[in-house]
């Protein structure tokens, strides 16, 4: 029992000098905050995909009936993209915003569906979130939620 | 255009089997303002109760056997079975999705199986390709007025934009693609412009304020949500060149939607279309009890339909929105008193 106890108290003292080597190391090598370069590369990155996305959520090549998403959903609005995943009548189950999207293009819009994890739906899904930013989230909650409001120009700095 | 729309009109009143009850109630403004029976039918406070009919925003696409065109159908469908049957139809603009003569066409073909004349104005979705060519050829004039059972109707091209393509040099058909965007944000804010509005002042001149008076715009006579053109630029002086009317009733298209408002003397109404409903925009709405609930897109009739307008003698109108499903709240859902 003694020995055993001895190792304990090695065990615990090495983790000791260890944990702290580690919070010694990390304090020397803690990432210093993001540079503005960083930040406008990464948000340049962001606002490239919703760009991208909502040209396509105004383009009729989704579609094999002439009909965008943008004709039911201008702005991006009554897509409560902040509300998913959620049950949802038409696809009879919990899903996913990507799922709704491609309910849409297969169903009302005839097209056909795009990969889950394409450029493609993440730029749409990227384009309709944007549309929401700062709107509450709330779940379960039986009306349309309305997007951003919108003064003039695109809605979102576009170049 | 005036001989082509009244020969259109008594064509089709004909058809209707009821030409001696109808004739003459689309006589031309012009005969009005130099008082030739018009202004005398319309300077009556009291009015002789009718039914009238709308529908609007088909959106109709140059595809074969398109969901739209069957909406279209079933809705004028819908009005020929009105009981009473109503005494004319207007139609508020967006026939067509892309401007195309085709479009038109096909909605014209459709529209002509009501069994009552109708009337009809400009959206920017049947404009914007060709200048509005193909839609006068089929139709005549943008803007009209005439005098039914005591009521002075008008009806305006609401959708006029300033020149954005010449300087862009874009083609007609990017033109139109840019319009067909409800959130276009480099097409201008849209408006009747100044001669349809030295036209309306013209028109009114000699109707006495107490004639009812009904106009119908494509886009409201009010700011809802510009962003979408949920609004007309010079509504405001339209508001005032009908300021001096005791009452007037103002029915849109446009918002695919029900919604209401009131300015004035002006009441405005949104109508429904038998394309796609819109969801409501991100503003306070002042008569928010006056709205239908969200539609299932999974139900491609939800939130659509037409209209019947009853007018009672002292120019009460019950405004019924004719939603094929069931999605208004019970304070409008047998229609609302205007």
């Amino acid at each position: 029992m003694k020995k055993v106890r001895n190792m304990s108290f090695a065990a615990v003292t090495s983790v000791i000098v260890v944990s702290g080597a580690l919070i010694i190391t990390s304090m020397a090598q803690a990432k210093p905050p993001r540079s503005e370069t960083q930040i406008a590369q990464e948000r340049a990155a962001l606002m490239t995909a919703v760009a991208k996305g909502d040209d396509l959520w105004h383009s009729a090549k989704l579609g094999n009936n002439g009909l965008a998403c943008a004709n039911c959903h201008p702005d991006g609005s009554a897509t409560n993209v902040h509300t998913w995943p959620k049950f949802q009548t038409n696809l009879g189950k919990v899903g996913t915003l990507r799922e709704m999207i491609n309910w849409c293009i297969a169903v009302p819009m005839q097209g056909r569906i795009l990969e889950y994890d394409s450029e493609e739906m993440i730029a749409m899904e990227a384009y309709a979130t944007f549309t929401h930013r700062g709107v509450a989230i709330a779940p379960a909650k039986d009306e349309q939620h309305g997007a951003v409001p919108v003064k003039s120009g695109p809605g979102y700095p576009r170049h | 255009m005036k001989k082509i729309s009244r020969r259109q009109f008594l064509g089709m009143t004909t058809k209707a089997g009821a030409a001696t009850v109808f004739a003459g109630i689309f006589a031309p403004s012009a005969s009005s303002m130099l008082g030739l029976g018009g202004v005398a039918e319309a300077a009556t406070k009291k009015i002789k109760p009718f039914t009238f009919a709308v529908l609007t925003d088909a959106h109709l696409y140059d595809i074969a056997d398109h969901k739209f065109d069957h909406i279209l159908e079933k809705a004028v469908s819908d009005v020929n079975s009105i009981k009473p049957r109503p005494d004319f139809v207007l139609y508020a603009g967006d026939l067509g999705q892309s401007g195309k003569k085709d479009e038109l066409i096909k909605g014209k073909k459709i529209l002509d199986k009501l069994k009552m004349p109708y009337k009809i104005i400009p959206g920017e979705h049947d404009y914007y390709l060709d200048m509005g060519q193909a839609w006068r050829g089929l139709f005549g004039d943008e803007h009209w007025s005439f005098n039914h059972n005591g009521v002075h109707f008008i009806g305006m091209n609401s959708i006029l934009v300033p020149d954005f393509w010449t300087l862009k040099g874009l083609t007609p058909k990017e033109r139109m693609g840019m319009m067909e965007e409800l959130e276009c944000h480099n097409c201008g804010a849209w408006g009747v412009g100044e001669k349809q509005l030295d036209w309306l002042a013209r028109d009114v001149r000699n109707v006495s304020p107490d004639t009812p008076v009904i106009i119908m715009t494509h886009s409201p006579l009010w700011d809802y949500y510009p962003r979408w053109n949920f609004q007309t630029y010079d509504a405001p002086q339209i508001r005032e060149t009908l300021r001096k009317f005791d009452k007037v009733i103002a029915i849109h298209g446009h918002v695919h939607q029900v919604v209401y408002n009131e300015i004035d003397n002006i009441r405005s109404c949104g109508l429904l279309s038998t394309s796609w409903p819109w969801p409501y925009p991100p503003v306070e709405l002042e008569y928010s009890h006056i709205k239908q609930r969200r539609a299932d897109p999974g139900d491609f009739e939800d939130g659509l339909g037409g209209h019947d307008i009853a007018l009672n003698a002292d120019f009460d109108a019950i405004v019924h929105w004719r939603e094929f499903s069931d999605l208004l709240p019970d304070n409008i859902k047998k229609g609302l008193k205007v």
